[in-house]
């Protein structure tokens, strides 16, 4: 396993819950989760920035054509900041299967039991049904599905933004091969369309997911807004239990 | 009494059928079918008003300005918009150009083969036909060697048995009446309008980037910069340009397609008595002398009623009603109605036999043409009405030209209402028009030396700007005649969207009180020798230039779904 | 060598075409099929000692924009060559004969050169109302699609209507027209020719590579040439360094236009349309529609009438949203909204546990118990 038990250690943490329970203080994201994320942080917003301009090209450049290369240049940002971003969001789809069990793919697809039976208090606490979130470390079951979502929304992003690519991009660029794309999506027209509203899925999708993040810190104890700077969260031990810990003996408690 | 069907009717744009009686040597009564239906209007509905042009445009690659010109005018109307005088200008040459052109194909690969006899022209003497070009004009290609060589290219062709397009037509039949030698020479200019068409539609693709469908066509103007200091505009390089091609077309048209005009219309003055139509000539007046909305018509309007010559009525447009008693849709309020395009609906409705079929029930509905009627009454629409209504109307040039004519072939005014008249009328058009396109290339170097170089209305062109309910209707006059789009735009969008077409005033059906269309009024009389190679029949309806892709689209954007439609 | 080897060169001294200028078209047509120079050698005598092939030309829900495009061919005495060295046996709008006799003369081709013509097919097939919606000789369309292309050597799609449903498959597709590949499938030589209409040339390199090569020539995904529909409008545009240097026309006959910037803010679907007219032109090369300041329509790709619309706009409609509705206004929207909202319930949150003087982890521990 690639996270050693060592990872667990009880702490007691007076600021967040004097007298109630004992925080432990777990390594939930390691460094390829925080360096993907912040990738993708980094590449959506300058994609988003050079895309929204591609598609409303503002400024007006004045000067000889052939010394200028605003649109050019913007668009080799945004060629490059898309590749970036596919090689990112690739490393996090491979480190859903070699990392620890807080990154791993089936906490994204509910298929255990526990956390299909999480479901619904989430989505309880979410809807202000109950009071506390139940207490998962990592991803909670909901998040874990919406994340599903937002991978696909990237996958399908790519994807569009390949065959775009594909049909003006030079003849020895190995990117020629997603051509066969343009058909699949419904011709480049549609494929423009969809990279467009993706776009504006995913700016929308950043925007809850800032609030969500600031917001949980506020809610829980667990450092939800540090643990993507640190790895670190603290997680009161019980609810250790609810993340499909045994949490028995912590030594032998690395696995998920 | 023979019952004879001509389907396909080849040498037109679109789909058309004719079925005849013929008793005693001539048609005794006839009628026109249109079989084929897209449904243009329908697929408009919902769409953005500056793309039905594109459209509309679709509807006729032969014509392939016109319903372009029709569309955006009646969406300026409805919106408010005001083409500046360069996209007038720009528009006039367009639309004239397109004129010119397509007569002169009419003339010679749509209509010269009902008169000239392809196969007769082996026999000619190259020297004769030399010296018979010579005397009526003094074209360069006129000598003996030349035409020894169109004989020989000719031969090739029937020595290697692939006559291709010339295959089994009716080379023999008694109705030709050409001597070889014009028959020859008929040929030699027929191969060579096939060159000169190519060059000079080149001004199309000046003003308009490519031809068939140009594309430069705007809502509010045209999208042809103008500017005698750009390379990428309109300037005085192009004017250059384009004054050339206009000079070549009036050579070609004065001293070819005239002079071959005449020479057969001498051959054939009996046809000056067959085909006179309905009798009354419906014209709505083109190209624009000022930019105001009311600015006069170069070619005027007007309506002629029962051949009369001395008055000319004013043309309304609430007068037009479509019948569909012989036409496959149904009306809400019956078949026996008419309907103003304004408030015009249209359910396709098949009832006719199913394919494939032998006869059509021309007792019941018959036709995918609806039937347009003026005041209730057929009108023939066309090169010839608007000659007729210009001519009445004290239009100077064209009394010269058509005096001149009448004059030439020692013939009567009488002769103008037939099959000859609307040949005769197409060629004065065209010489007129080819004269005409000068003045507006004058017109556009004026602007742009002083300096007025706007080409569009760009303050209507945003959809925020518009009237949120807003009809419009846009008035055409086509090669084929007087050409009409109605459009309703709502909330930014189209809602509905008509089409009253030069071939469907032509080629339509019987009305509801059983009033024979133009082209079926035409017919009857024609004189038929052979049944079964009915080549009078082909004159007539040549005559008027079928252009039926034109005619098929009629369908009412706003009613009903085509799940209703029934087969027989 | 063949036993005639110099008809058409003859021919073409008769039509005052000398040798040299008819090697000049040779060459001309080896670069629009993107050919090395010698091969319009090989070209020139492929056309003169090859028979002549026959072919037919069938109309349907067609505008005869192809067949009038086609009889514009850019060199006049080339394409008048390409129509001596094709027999056009049949082809409504050109051919002498009419009714039985033009009938007759398609039923000829059909039985005596059976599996050896060219058909050519302008315009989509109806398959609503049993075909009602298009006859001719009262036999519906698909009919006639189905017995002539069915026995034809090769099929060409030309234009857009014919290739892809075009115009009358415009939604809501009033008469339930196809395309031939759709009406017709499993056609064998099939190659769609696409644009409203297909440039002549086109068609005419199409013919001379069949002529020279005696097989047809790669395609693409839809079936069209790679020599004519290889590369997107936009990387071959007269005008991309002014899109790759951002100048744009923003108004119609403003100082942009009129110098010759792009017409990329206009709508011009160059960038998603693939064909050749920046470098063949039309009408003998003399302009093209980008190069008389019109944007591009994208009228050579599937399904342009409802993907390419509206034109004047960069993406098409969302459904649902309105006509005259961007998807980026919707999405610009849309985006402020979630951050209003979010930041109202942030705001009242706060405000909440101000209120109230708790830091958040006494409530949590309130609601202690439970949920599990």
């Amino acid at each position: 396993m690639s996270q050693p038990a060592a990872a667990l250690e009880v702490v007691h943490a007076p600021p967040f819950a004097p007298g109630h329970s004992n925080l432990v203080r777990v390594h939930v994201w390691e460094w390829p989760v925080r360096l993907t994320h912040w990738l993708n942080v980094l590449a959506l917003l300058v994609l988003s920035a050079t895309g929204i301009y591609l598609g409303h090209p503002f400024l007006v450049v004045p000067g000889p054509a052939g010394q200028r290369f605003v649109m050019g240049t913007v668009r080799l940002v945004h060629f490059y900041s898309a590749i970036v971003f596919t090689l990112s969001v690739l490393s996090r789809i491979a480190w859903m299967f070699l990392g620890n069990k807080y990154s791993r793919w089936d906490k994204f697809l509910p298929v255990a039991r526990l956390r299909r039976e999480g479901l619904w208090p989430t989505l309880k606490f979410y809807l202000f049904g109950q009071r506390k979130p139940p207490g998962f470390v990592g991803h909670n079951p909901l998040a874990g599905l919406a994340y599903t979502l937002i991978f696909a929304l990237f996958l399908l992003q790519i994807a569009t933004g390949l065959a775009l690519y594909s049909a003006s991009c030079h003849l020895g660029s190995p990117l020629k091969i997603f051509q066969f794309l343009v058909p699949l999506l419904g011709g480049l027209q549609v494929a423009r369309l969809i990279h467009h509203i993706v776009m504006w899925l995913l700016l929308g999708f950043g925007v809850h997911h800032v609030y969500s993040a600031v917001l949980m810190s506020m809610v829980e104890p667990t450092a939800t807004m540090e643990s993507i700077f640190s790895g670190y969260k603290f997680v009161p031990e019980e609810d250790l239990v609810y993340s499909g810990y045994r949490y028995i003996d912590r030594k032998t408690d690395a696995g998920g | 009494m023979s019952h004879l069907v001509i389907d396909p009717v080849t040498r037109i744009e679109g789909h058309l059928r004719v079925e005849a009686e013929v008793e005693g040597g001539a048609v005794a009564n006839a009628w026109s079918s249109s079989t084929m239906f897209r449904g243009i209007e329908l697929i408009l509905k919902g769409r953005d008003p500056r793309d039905a042009w594109a459209f509309t445009q679709r509807i006729c690659g032969v014509c392939t300005t016109v319903h372009a010109i029709a569309s955006i005018r009646a969406v300026e109307k409805a919106i408010g918009a005001v083409p500046p005088t360069n996209a007038r200008l720009l528009r006039n040459l367009i639309m004239a150009s397109q004129m010119v052109h397509d007569h002169v194909v009419h003339f010679y690969h749509l209509h010269a083969l009902d008169w000239v006899d392809v196969v007769s022209a082996l026999k000619a003497d190259p020297a004769a036909t030399s010296q018979l070009a010579q005397s009526i004009s003094d074209w360069p290609l006129s000598s003996s060697r030349y035409f020894a060589a169109v004989k020989d290219r000719l031969q090739g062709f029937v020595d290697r048995g692939q006559l291709g397009p010339f295959a089994n037509a009716y080379w023999g039949h008694s109705a030709y009446r050409l001597p070889p030698e014009a028959n020859l020479m008929a040929v030699a200019h027929y191969l060579e309008a096939l060159d000169w068409q190519r060059e000079f539609i080149k001004i199309h693709a000046v003003l308009g980037g490519k031809n068939p469908h140009l594309q430069s066509f705007l809502v509010g103007g045209m999208a042809t910069p103008v500017d005698p200091d750009r390379q990428a505009s309109i300037n005085l390089g192009s004017v250059a340009a384009l004054r050339q091609l206009v000079a070549q077309a009036r050579d070609f048209v004065n001293k070819v397609y005239i002079p071959d005009l005449m020479a057969v219309a001498s051959f054939y003055k009996d046809w000056a008595g067959y085909g006179a139509g309905v009798g009354n000539y419906l014209v709505y007046g083109e190209y624009p002398e000022g930019d105001e909305p009311n600015a006069s018509l170069f070619l005027p309007s007007g309506v002629i009623w029962g051949r009369d010559l001395s008055r000319v009525a004013s043309f309304d447009p609430t007068k037009i009603n479509e019948f569909i008693t012989h036409s496959w849709y149904q009306y809400s309020g019956g078949d026996s109605e008419g309907r103003h395009p304004f408030d015009g609906e249209t359910q396709p409705h098949y009832t006719g036999p199913e394919p494939p079929y032998e006869r059509l029930n021309t007792d019941g509905k018959y036709s995918w043409l609806k039937s347009p009627r003026y005041e209730g009454k057929p009108m023939e629409v066309g090169p010839l009405s608007r000659m007729l209504v210009a001519y009445a109307r004290g239009h100077q040039r064209v009394q010269e030209l058509v005096n001149g004519t009448l004059n030439q072939l020692g013939v009567g005014p009488a002769a103008l209402f037939s099959t000859l008249g609307r040949v005769a009328a197409r060629g004065i058009e065209t010489v007129v028009l080819a004269e005409k396109l000068d003045g507006w290339l004058d017109e556009l170097a004026d602007n742009m030396g002083r300096g007025e170089l706007a080409i569009h209305d760009n303050s209507k062109w945003d959809p925020s700007t518009w009237p949120k309910d807003a009809t419009g209707a846009g008035f055409h006059e086509a090669p084929r005649g007087a050409l009409g789009h109605w459009v309703h735009i709502k909330d930014g969008v189209i809602a509905n969207y008509q089409c009253v077409v030069p071939s469907t005033w032509n080629a339509g059906p019987r009305d509801a009180s059983g009033q024979r269309g133009p082209y079926e009024e035409a017919l009857v009389g024609n004189p038929v020798a052979d049944p079964a190679q009915p080549l009078e029949l082909l004159r007539t309806l040549h005559s008027f230039d079928p252009c039926l892709a034109c005619g098929v689209h009629v369908v009412d954007a706003r009613r009903r779904t085509l799940a209703e439609v029934k087969v027989s | 060598m063949n036993p005639r080897p110099d008809w058409l060169l003859s021919e073409l001294e008769r039509r005052g075409v000398s040798r040299r200028d008819f090697l000049g078209f040779c060459g001309v047509m080896a670069s629009v099929l993107a050919l090395p120079k010698s091969a319009g050698a090989a070209i020139a005598k492929a056309i003169a000692t090859t028979e002549k092939p026959t072919l037919v030309w069938l109309e349907f829900q067609d505008c005869a924009g192809n067949t009038e495009s086609f009889l514009r061919a850019g060199r006049p005495t080339a394409a008048d060559i390409i129509l001596d060295v094709l027999s056009v046996d049949y082809h409504e709008t050109i051919m002498a004969a009419a009714g039985k006799q033009a009938e007759e003369a398609l039923h000829k081709v059909l039985a005596e050169k059976g599996g050896q013509f060219l058909a050519v097919v302008e315009g989509s097939i109806p398959t609503g109302a049993n075909g009602a919606y298009c006859t001719i000789g009262g036999r519906s369309a698909l009919s006639i699609a189905r017995e002539v292309c069915g026995q034809a050597a090769a099929t060409i799609a030309i234009g857009t209507c014919a290739a892809f449903g075009g115009i009358p498959a415009a939604s809501p597709n009033p008469t339930g027209a196809l395309s031939v590949a759709d009406a017709v499938p499993g056609l064998k030589n099939l190659i769609n020719l696409p644009a409203c209409p297909a440039n002549a040339e086109n068609l005419a390199a199409l013919v001379v590579y069949y002529l020279t090569f005696h097989r047809w020539p790669a395609l693409d995904s839809y079936r069209r040439p790679l020599f004519a529909y290889g590369k997107a409008i936009h990387d071959n545009c007269e005008r991309r360094a002014h899109f790759d240097a951002g100048q744009y026309v923003e108004l119609w006959g403003d100082e942009g236009h009129r110098t010759g910037y792009c017409l990329y803010k206009m709508g011009c679907k160059g960038p998603v349309t693939y064909q050749n007219c920046p470098s063949v032109g039309w009408n003998g090369g003399t302009n093209w529609p980008i190069g008389c300041g019109h944007p591009c329509l994208g009228c050579a790709e599937p399904e342009f009438w409802d993907r390419m619309t509206p034109f004047y706009r960069h993406l098409p409609n969302v459904p649902g949203f309105g006509l005259q509705t961007s998807v980026d206004r919707v999405g610009l929207w849309a985006t402020a909204g979630v951050a209003a909202a979010f930041a109202t319930h942030g705001l009242v949150q706060i405000g909440k546990r101000l209120a109230r003087g708790v830091p958040p982890s006494e409530e949590r521990a309130d609601s202690k118990g439970g949920q599990r």
